[in-house]
């Protein structure tokens, strides 16, 4: 039924996750298995409760599943250890959340640069400038987070997602606390990065317009992967989920 | 209002442990300083009830004055009575008994298996004759002494020591040294032992011909006829007793040593609770500390009571019933901690010598109000400033997203330097001036600026903090830590200044001391000729019979007695020094200013130190009035002033004077000067062996020894003290815990979003330890700096005394600051554990 992609950058095999026990238990997830293309953008969107954000919790190795496997590349983190799973998150993965992404003690470049600080690695400074340019952030480098906008911070966020070059960036609704202008900035900086420089990015949002600039859209209902869509337009996107719910 | 109040302290158990235990320990200590004196007065009145119990009249030397509880160490300091009297006692209408009894101290028990004198710490060593018809002492097993060859001694000593009838001991009186056969055990008034010192008993012709009292008496105990009332038996005995001595109730003489006692407990109930207020003082910083996070952290539930209609006096009476609980449950528990500490302190003063006999600790009402009192007034004082901020958080801040706006900074710089001004001000009146009570001047001028200091600690906190983390900062956590500790000054400064008051107590004692050790060393080293010195540990005196051995012996060329004895001059009490003006010369250099020491052979002569006679108007020529215990008040004329040094006490008088002065003369210290074309090791070694032999309580020490064992006591001395400081350290250390613990709480989001990119448990915990070492490291850097404001400051004050140099035991401080680092690194532990433990999903999802 979904689409098999060239190049799989994270995969999920029979994904199920269950909160709390007996009659009081609920379903999350419901046996999903996906592929997420490298290189592309893929949009994940459902209603609240449809358990979208719990999918790339257990993705990002940030949850445990209850049942099933998750590969990033050919890694199943299911099975690795709190320190493993640690390390994976700080070498070959990159996040963007909604809100409370900046460490408020630290400039904007100290926040971009994190995980390469928390890794004790040196920063790439040609790719450093190169992301820096793509936000048009550099005036404000020295910056506390407190002193940018939203928008900003929002892209601060991005940077730090890119800068150590992960196999996979995952975004929990990035766009989900900005105005219309500020969102638009961040995802056209988010698809810059897939089209430029062939970053995987996979997105939660419930914003049809935002997952407009997928490559790729799965949508999830109560718990279930029902439906995908390759190459949408904003306005597909609404139809699609008007006729979901009906 | 008030069951929210209650439900809010027990959703936050922890937190209130963590408060309450800053206070538990403060008040423990308070209380337990009141237990442990209650039940040692207690237990002394037990004692001498019983000792007295059958005793209807004491007879004794009228004396000029009770010599204290640090009193010279001599057993009897009233002109003893002559034996002719007792019959006249005896034959007072109403006396059923009366006995005469002599008593001497130091009488010294040699433990036969190890040669030793036995000793209990600092606890004297008596001895005392038999006297049949007392009920004082009880035998326990064998028979009393009798006869020139047994002596009896207490039980405590003999368990102890393994001691038995009939065997032979060796005991060392006035009179030089001597082998007894034990013939019994004895108890003393129903107890084991007399406070920890040791007894010898021998029957009265013994004790009286051993302790140089033949036909004499230094109390005549009697025992009334039945019916008898003992106020008119002894006003009837009294009639009948020369000039100079009085009769007394058995009641009363229980009563006088019982003022005696707890006069001296006094002193050390006062001196313990200096360090209980201070460590109050102290859990009063974490208090402030801990409510005023929870206030900022509250801020939108307070705004939310708010705006449904609370008002602002309900929010501010919510924290201070809040506070109150606190301070109450917390105070509660603090009586319950300090009995346990009562038992502690108890061994502490134990080991000094001060042995209590067993009784049921004593926990009286005053105890425990005294301590609810406090406990709780600490910490609703405490609460009051973040209470009055609570009240203040306007209704619309339960809407924002923001934190309660704080107190104006320039107002906090012109009252915490008003605050440290005054503190400045009270400290050196207290020191300098002439106030009254200038120890609780001193006390409230130091804790004042302390108060003030710690006011005005966020201005330096940020620079200060951020030096110390730099270098931390190389790794990300450490970066990560150090800014955590800026992020908040206040925080930050108000969680060291309760490290900086103990610390900078700390301090204060270690250059203090060593300001003491230096001007010791060098007061002592141009002082002291003498080639050995001779004197007993514990500074207890010995027999001068000593002396007289040494002189006969031609090894040394010089054998000077030194003396001392309790005195009063101006109603001021003093120890006065006694020496041989015709040999001091040649062991010890004493400059003179004015008049000389030769002079001094004249009879009824006293030289005064140069601070003493500039302080009251002495000089050569003038009559220095002093009043001693056995002969009254004793005209002096003044031959002499000289610079004070460390062994001349400020009044020093010849040894004939003191002699016909003191009743039971005994020697201090000796110095002896080898005789030229003896080998020096020699006469070391042979005075050494034949002390032992036969003074086994004297050392014998040349002048590097003499020097070392005078720096040794003083750091005994402030080793105490440093023991009793730390509980306050103790104290602070929570106070980090809780402020670590408090600010992981608020930033549970940021955690979590580390740990979701990338760091690692350590790093973490790493972090966290980083924050925990700056502010242990800034309460200690603010602590020494004022700890060596204050040594300064006590070191000028003590100049005049003979501190000369002000000495800065750099590597002492250096150490302090290493072990306030590690005691941060410990006060990170949990706050560490719970930051790394937290489930990153939940953290960066949290509201």
């Amino acid at each position: 039924m979904y689409s098999t992609v060239t190049k799989v950058a994270a995969r999920t095999e029979g994904l199920r996750k269950v909160y709390g026990e007996g009659d009081a238990s609920v379903e999350a997830l419901r046996g999903i298995t996906l592929e997420f293309g490298a290189a592309e953008l893929t949009a994940i969107m459902g209603a609240s409760g449809s358990g979208k954000s719990t999918l790339l919790h257990c993705l990002a190795g940030l949850d445990e599943p209850t049942e099933g496997r998750v590969f990033i590349g050919d890694v199943d983190i299911t099975k690795l250890s709190e320190r493993h799973l640690t390390e994976l998150r700080r070498d070959k993965i990159g996040f963007v959340f909604q809100a409370y992404n900046l460490i408020p003690t630290l400039t904007a470049q100290e926040n971009i640069t994190l995980p390469l600080d928390i890794a004790g690695k040196d920063v790439d400074q040609a790719w450093f400038d190169e992301v820096i340019d793509t936000t048009g952030l550099r005036d404000r480098l020295a910056h506390k987070p407190t002193e940018l906008s939203g928008g900003q911070q929002q892209r601060v966020a991005g940077a730090r997602a890119l800068v150590s070059r992960p196999e996979i960036v995952f975004a929990d609704e990035p766009t989900g606390n900005l105005d219309s202008r500020s969102s638009e900035e961040l995802l056209k900086f988010l698809r810059g990065a897939v089209t430029g420089h062939g970053q995987t990015i996979v997105m939660v949002t419930h914003d049809a317009k935002a997952a407009g600039f997928a490559d790729r859209v799965v949508f999830l209902s109560d718990g279930n992967a029902v439906d995908e869509m390759l190459d949408p337009t904003a306005e597909r996107i609404l139809d699609r989920l008007k006729s979901l719910e009906t | 209002m008030f069951r929210a109040t209650v439900k809010s302290l027990l959703a936050r158990k922890l937190r209130l442990l963590l408060t309450a235990l800053a206070v538990v320990l403060g008040v423990g200590f308070t209380a337990g300083t009141f237990i442990l004196t209650d039940t040692a007065l207690k237990s002394f009145d037990d004692l001498f009830g019983n000792v007295y119990a059958g005793t209807a009249v004491v007879v004794q030397p009228q004396t000029a004055f009770k010599p204290g509880a640090a009193g010279d160490g001599s057993g009897t300091t009233g002109t003893p009575i002559p034996a002719n009297v007792l019959p006249k006692v005896q034959a007072v209408d109403g006396v059923a008994a009366a006995d005469g009894s002599v008593s001497s101290m130091p009488v010294q028990i040699v433990d036969p298996a190890t040669g030793d004198v036995i000793r209990n710490g600092g606890a004297p060593q008596f001895g005392n004759s038999w006297d049949p018809d007392s009920t004082q002492l009880m035998t326990v097993a064998g028979e009393s002494p009798s006869g020139p060859d047994q002596v009896a001694v207490d039980a405590a000593t003999a368990s102890d020591h393994d001691l038995s009838v009939g065997q032979r001991v060796r005991i060392i009186t006035p009179t030089g040294s001597g082998e007894f056969t034990i013939s019994g055990i004895v108890k003393f008034g129903g107890s084991n032992s007399f406070l920890g010192a040791t007894l010898a008993i021998f029957d009265l012709p013994t004790a009286q011909k051993l302790f140089e009292s033949v036909g004499r008496f230094d109390f005549i105990y009697v025992k009334g006829a039945g019916g008898v009332d003992p106020d008119q038996l002894a006003a009837r005995i009294s009639g009948v007793l020369p000039k100079g001595y009085e009769a007394i109730t058995g009641a009363s003489a229980a009563a006088q040593q019982q003022d005696e006692v707890s006069q001296g407990l006094g002193f050390l109930r006062t001196g313990l609770l200096v360090f209980g207020f201070v460590a109050l003082f102290v859990g009063a910083f974490i208090i402030f500390n801990t409510f005023n996070i929870v206030v900022t952290q509250r801020s939108r539930e307070l705004a939310l009571f708010r705006a449904l209609g609370a008002t602002r006096r309900q929010v501010l009476s919510s924290v201070l019933i809040e506070s109150t609980i606190v301070g109450l449950i917390a105070s509660f528990v603090g009586v319950l901690v300090g009995a346990f500490l009562a038992v502690g302190l108890k061994a502490l003063i134990g080991a000094l010598g001060l042995k209590l006999p067993p009784t049921a600790l004593v926990i009286s009402p005053r105890t425990i109000i005294v301590s609810l009192v406090l406990g709780t007034g600490i910490t609703v004082a405490a609460a009051i400033a973040p209470a009055r901020r609570a009240s203040r958080v306007a209704p619309i801040e339960a809407l924002r997203e923001s934190v309660a706006p704080s107190a104006s900074i320039r107002r906090r710089v012109i009252f915490g330097s008003l605050v440290t001004l005054a503190g400045a001000v009270a400290l050196f009146a207290g020191l300098f001036g002439s106030v009254s009570n200038a120890g609780l001047v001193v006390g409230l001028g130091a804790g004042l600026t302390f108060l003030g200091v710690a006011m005005l600690s966020p201005l330096f906190a940020r620079p200060l903090a951020a030096a110390i983390g730099r270098p931390f900062r190389g790794k990300i956590s450490g970066k990560l830590g150090s800014e955590n500790a800026n992020r908040n000054p206040r925080r930050t400064a108000s969680t060291a200044a309760a490290l900086m008051i103990g610390l900078g107590l700390v301090a204060f004692v270690a250059v203090f001391a060593a300001s003491l050790k230096t001007s010791a060393t060098a007061t002592l080293s141009k002082v002291l000729a003498a080639d050995l010195t001779l004197n007993s540990d514990q500074f207890s005196p010995f027999s001068p019979q000593l002396a007289k051995d040494l002189a006969k012996n031609p090894e040394y060329s010089v054998v000077a007695p030194f003396r001392q004895a309790e005195a009063h001059v101006e109603q001021s009490d003093t120890f006065v020094t006694a020496i041989d003006p015709a040999t001091a010369p040649q062991v010890m250099n004493v400059e003179m200013d004015s008049g000389s020491l030769a002079d001094l052979s004249e009879p009824n002569t006293v030289i005064v130190s140069r601070t003493e006679a500039e302080g009251k108007g002495f000089a050569v020529g003038s009559t220095v009035n002093m009043k001693f215990a056995a002969t009254g008040v004793q005209p002096l004329r003044v031959v002499g002033t000289f610079e004070t040094n460390g062994l001349l006490n400020d009044y020093t008088i010849s040894l004939a004077t003191y002699d016909t002065n003191v009743e039971q003369v005994v020697d201090q210290a000796v110095f002896v000067d080898v005789a030229s074309g003896v080998p020096f090791d020699k006469a070391k070694a042979d005075l050494t062996a034949f002390v032992k032999q036969n003074y086994p309580s004297v050392n014998v020490s040349d002048q590097a020894e003499f020097k070392q064992q005078q720096l040794a006591a003083i750091d005994q001395v402030f080793a105490i003290v440093y023991v009793l400081l730390l509980l306050s350290v103790i104290i602070s250390l929570f106070g980090i815990v809780n402020t670590l613990g408090l600010s992981i709480y608020e930033r549970v989001r940021e955690l979590g979003l580390l740990r979701a990119v990338g760091m690692s448990r350590r790093q973490v915990k790493r972090m966290i330890r980083v924050e925990a070492v700056i502010i242990a490291v800034l309460g200690a850097v603010l602590g020494l700096a004022i700890g060596i404001l204050f040594g300064w400051a006590m070191q000028q004050a003590l100049k005049d005394l003979g501190i000369n140099t002000l000495t800065v035991p750099v590597g002492q401080l250096v150490a302090m600051l290493i072990v306030a680092a590690l005691l941060g690194v410990v006060a990170a532990i949990w706050p560490a554990r719970r930051a790394a433990k937290l489930n990153v999903l939940e953290a960066i999802t949290y509201e």
